[in-house]
C-alpha cells in the first residue's frame, strides 16, 4: 500500500476573533500513526480538518506528499476539481458516522466508487463487499443504517473510506459517540489498518489506543500544539505541566 | 330546496371538476418544480441572484392570489402576453405556488445533517452530486409532509380560477346558479364537495406520506 | 407599454379603498379571535359533543374555500330572513372562517408547553382555575403572537375575494378603476403594491414580536 505523508506548517485559524489554530506545525510519516490528544475545545478537530480542507485554514501550509492542500499559493485558493482529487486519496471518518440515512451499508461504500471514481456499479459494488466484510461486516451489507449498532454504523463508515483506496486516513473522535462496550470492535478494525501501513491521523480519547498503537502522539491545548513525541514520552513522563495536568484530570475522571 | 338542477348540468359539473383536477394537479407539479429550483437557487447562487429571488418572494408571497391573476390575465395583454383564461390560470398558480414550495424545499434541505454533506466532500463528491445523491433525497423525506399539505391548499385556491373564467368547477357552478336561479343549493353542494374532496386527499396524503417514507429511508 | 402616470394616479383611489380592506381584515381578525378561543376551548373540554363539533367546525371551514364560503353564507342570510348588509355578512364569514385556524393555532400553543409546567403549578398547590390564568394562558397567547400576525397577513389577501360580493375594498376598486382606465396593467400592479406595503409592515411587527417573545 502506498502511505502519504503529511507535513503541517505554522497553520493560523481564526473563527472571527477567535483564534483557533497557533503556528501548529506537526510532521507525519508514511505508514504512521499519529493520535492527538487534548481537552475538548483545544483545536484537535479543527487541524485534523485542515487537513482534507474541510476547514480552510487562514494562513500557513498542510502539505499531502509536499503537494499544498487547499491553496495553489499563499491566498490563492485550488479550483474544487483539484481539490476534490486530492480528496479521493484522503479517507475521513467522523464521529457521527455520517452515514447516507437513504442507502443500505452496501450501497453507501459504493457511492463513492460509483460517482467519484465513475467505477461500474457491478465493480463498485464487488469492492464495497469487500471492504465491509474486511471491517467485519459481510452479513450486514443489505441493511439500513438505522439497523446497524452504533459500532456497526462507525465500521460501515471506515469501509466507506477505505474502499476508495485511500493513502491517508484521518479519524476524527470516531469512537465518541458509542456506547462503552461498542468502542472495541470499531478500535480493532483501526488497528488492522494500522498494522498494514496506512498513515492514520486520529483525534481521540482513547488514550488506550494512543499508547498501544500510535508512532508519535500530539497533545493540544488553546490552539496551540504544546508537544508531539513518542507515546511512552506523552503519557509516561510528560515534561509540561498542562500535558501532566491533562493527564491527571484524566485519570481522575476514570478511576473508581 | 331543489337539488334536480345537478342532473340536469351533470356534464358541465364533470366537465368542470375534471379541469379543476388539471389545474390543481399541474399548478402543483409545475409550482414545485419551480419551487425546486429557487430553493437551489437561494442555496447556490452568488448573493445578487439570491436577492433577486429573494424579492421574488415576498412580492408573490405578499399579494392576493386573486390580484395576481388580474395582473398576468388582465394586464398581460398590454405588454404582449395574451393568454387564454385556462393556461393563464396554469402559469398564475404555477407563479402564485412557487415561493411556497420553495421555503418548504429550504427547510428540507436545513434538515439535512451538515456532516453528511461533509462525507461526501470528504470522498471528493461534486456539489452536483450531492444535490442529486444526498441532499434532494434526504430534503425531499423532511420536506414531504409540509409539500403534501400545501398542495392540499393549492385544491382550494383553485375556485379563485373561475373569477377569471377558467370553466373549472366553481364557474360551471356559477353559470348553473345564474341560470337557475338556485344559488344556495348550488353553493352548499359546492361547499360539501370540497369539505369531502380535501378530507379525503389529505387522507390519502398522510397514508402516501407514511409509504413513501419507509419507501425512501427505512425505519425500525 | 407601462405607463408610470397611471400607475401613480391609480394609488388614490386605492389607498382609499384600503380602507374597507383593513377594516375587513382586523374586524375578522377580532371576530375570529372570539369564536377561535370558544372553540379552542370547545376543542379542550371534557364534554364529547363540544370536541366533536368543535371538530367538525375546524374541518369544515378549513376544507372549503373561503371563496365558496362567502357566496354561501351570502345566499344563506336572505333565505333564512335575515337582512344584513354585504359588507356585515363579509366580515362574519372572515372570521369565522379565521376562527377555525386561530382555534388550531391556540391549540397548538398550549400543546408546545411543557407538561411538567401545569405539574409544577399543582405541585405547588394551585386550582385548575389558577393554572389556566396564571400559567398556560399568558403563556400561550404570548407564543402565538407571531401566529396570529401571519393569520392576519392571510386575512389582508383573503379580503380581496370580497370583492365579488361587491364590496369596495382594494380588489373591487381596482376593478373599477382599470375599467374606466382601460389601463389593467399599471392599476393592478398598483394594487398588488398597496398589499405588499400593509403586509410587509405586518410581516416587520411579527418579526418584532417574534424577537421579543423569544425566550
Amino acid at each position: 500500500m502506498q502511505a502519504s505523508s503529511v507535513e503541517i506548517r505554522k497553520v493560523n485559524k481564526f473563527y472571527g476573533p477567535f483564534h483557533a489554530l497557533k503556528d501548529v506545525d506537526l510532521n507525519i510519516l508514511p505508514g504512521k500513526v499519529t493520535c492527538l490528544i487534548g481537552p475538548s475545545g483545544s483545536g484537535k478537530s479543527t487541524l485534523l480538518r485542515c487537513v482534507n480542507f474541510l476547514e480552510e485554514y487562514d494562513s500557513g501550509e498542510v502539505r499531502i506528499d509536499g503537494q499544498l492542500i487547499g491553496y495553489d499559493a499563499p491566498g490563492k485558493k485550488m479550483s474544487g476539481r483539484k481539490l476534490r482529487e486530492m480528496r479521493r486519496s484522503i479517507g475521513m471518518v467522523f464521529q457521527q458516522f455520517n452515514l447516507w440515512p437513504h442507502m443500505t451499508a452496501l450501497e453507501n461504500v459504493a457511492e463513492g466508487l460509483i460517482r467519484v471514481r465513475g467505477l461500474p456499479k457491478a465493480e463498485a459494488q464487488e469492492r464495497a463487499s469487500a471492504a465491509l466484510t474486511k471491517v467485519g461486516l459481510a452479513d450486514k451489507m443489505q441493511n439500513h443504517p438505522s439497523r446497524l449498532s452504533g459500532g456497526q454504523q462507525q465500521r460501515v463508515a471506515i469501509a466507506r473510506a477505505i474502499a476508495m483506496e485511500p493513502r491517508l486516513m484521518l479519524f476524527d473522535e470516531p469512537t465518541s459517540a458509542l456506547d462503552p462496550e461498542l468502542v472495541g470492535e470499531v478500535l480493532n478494525v483501526m488497528k488492522t489498518l494500522a498494522s498494514e501501513g496506512m498513515t492514520m491521523v486520529v483525534v481521540t480519547h482513547e488514550m488506550g489506543f494512543a499508547a498501544h498503537v500510535a508512532d508519535q502522539v500530539a497533545f493540544m491545548e488553546k490552539g496551540e500544539l504544546v508537544g508531539c513525541d513518542t507515546p511512552s514520552r506523552i503519557l509516561h513522563q510528560p515534561d509540561d505541566p498542562r500535558i501532566q495536568s491533562f493527564l491527571r484530570t484524566y485519570h481522575e475522571r476514570n478511576s473508581f | 330546496m331543489d337539488f334536480s338542477i345537478f342532473q340536469q348540468y351533470g356534464p358541465a359539473l364533470l366537465k368542470g371538476f375534471a379541469n379543476t383536477i388539471l389545474c390543481w394537479a399541474l399548478g402543483t407539479v409545475l409550482g414545485m418544480a419551480l419551487g425546486l429550483v429557487i430553493a437551489l437557487i437561494q442555496r447556490y447562487a452568488p448573493r445578487p441572484v439570491r436577492w433577486i429571488v429573494q424579492a421574488y418572494i415576498e412580492i408573490i408571497r405578499g399579494t392576493p392570489f386573486l390580484v395576481q391573476l388580474f395582473v398576468l390575465y388582465y394586464g398581460g395583454p398590454l405588454i404582449g402576453l395574451r393568454l387564454d383564461a385556462l393556461p393563464a390560470g396554469l402559469l398564475g398558480l404555477t407563479i402564485y405556488g412557487s415561493p411556497y414550495f420553495a421555503e418548504i424545499f429550504r427547510s428540507g434541505f436545513r434538515a439535512v445533517p451538515h456532516g453528511q454533506i461533509e462525507a461526501a466532500r470528504a470522498i471528493g463528491m461534486t456539489e452536483m452530486t450531492i444535490v442529486r445523491r444526498i441532499l434532494l433525497p434526504l430534503g425531499l423525506v423532511s420536506a414531504l409532509p409540509a409539500l403534501i399539505n400545501f398542495s392540499i391548499i393549492l385544491t382550494k385556491e383553485t375556485v379563485i380560477l373561475s373569477i377569471i373564467t377558467v370553466p373549472e368547477l366553481m364557474y360551471q357552478v356559477n353559470r348553473m346558479s345564474t341560470e337557475t336561479f338556485r344559488y344556495l343549493e348550488a353553493n352548499l353542494v359546492l361547499a360539501l364537495f370540497f369539505w369531502v374532496l380535501v378530507e379525503t386527499i389529505s387522507r390519502v396524503g398522510r397514508r402516501l406520506e407514511t409509504r413513501i417514507t419507509k419507501h425512501l429511508i427505512e425505519r425500525t | 407599454m407601462f405607463s408610470l402616470p397611471v400607475f401613480l394616479e391609480s394609488f388614490g383611489p386605492l389607498i382609499w379603498a384600503a380602507r374597507y380592506t383593513l377594516l375587513i381584515s382586523f374586524l375578522g381578525i377580532g371576530l375570529g379571535l372570539v369564536i377561535g378561543a370558544l372553540i379552542c376551548a370547545a376543542r379542550l373540554s371534557p364534554y364529547i359533543a363540544l370536541r366533536r363539533f368543535a371538530a367538525v367546525w375546524v374541518s369544515f371551514l378549513r376544507g372549503v374555500p373561503l371563496l365558496v364560503q362567502l357566496l354561501v353564507f351570502y345566499y344563506t342570510l336572505p333565505v333564512i330572513g335575515i337582512d344584513v348588509p354585504a359588507f356585515v355578512a363579509a366580515v362574519v364569514t372572515v372570521g369565522i372562517c379565521a376562527s377555525a385556524y386561530i382555534s388550531e393555532i391556540w391549540r397548538g400553543a398550549i400543546a408546545a408547553l411543557p407538561k411538567g409546567q401545569s405539574e409544577a403549578a399543582t405541585a405547588i398547590g394551585m386550582g385548575p382555575r389558577d393554572i389556566w390564568t396564571r400559567v398556560i394562558l399568558p403563556q400561550a397567547v404570548t407564543m402565538s403572537l407571531p401566529a396570529l400576525i401571519n393569520e392576519l397577513i392571510l386575512l389582508v389577501k383573503a379580503s380581496s375575494l370580497v370583492s365579488v360580493v361587491g364590496i369596495l375594498e382594494i380588489t373591487r376598486a381596482s376593478q373599477a378603476q382599470a375599467a374606466t382606465t382601460f389601463r389593467p396593467l399599471e392599476v393592478y400592479i398598483a394594487a398588488a403594491c398597496i398589499y405588499l406595503a400593509i403586509n410587509l409592515c405586518l410581516a416587520v411587527l411579527g418579526r418584532y414580536l417574534e424577537h421579543r417573545t423569544a425566550v
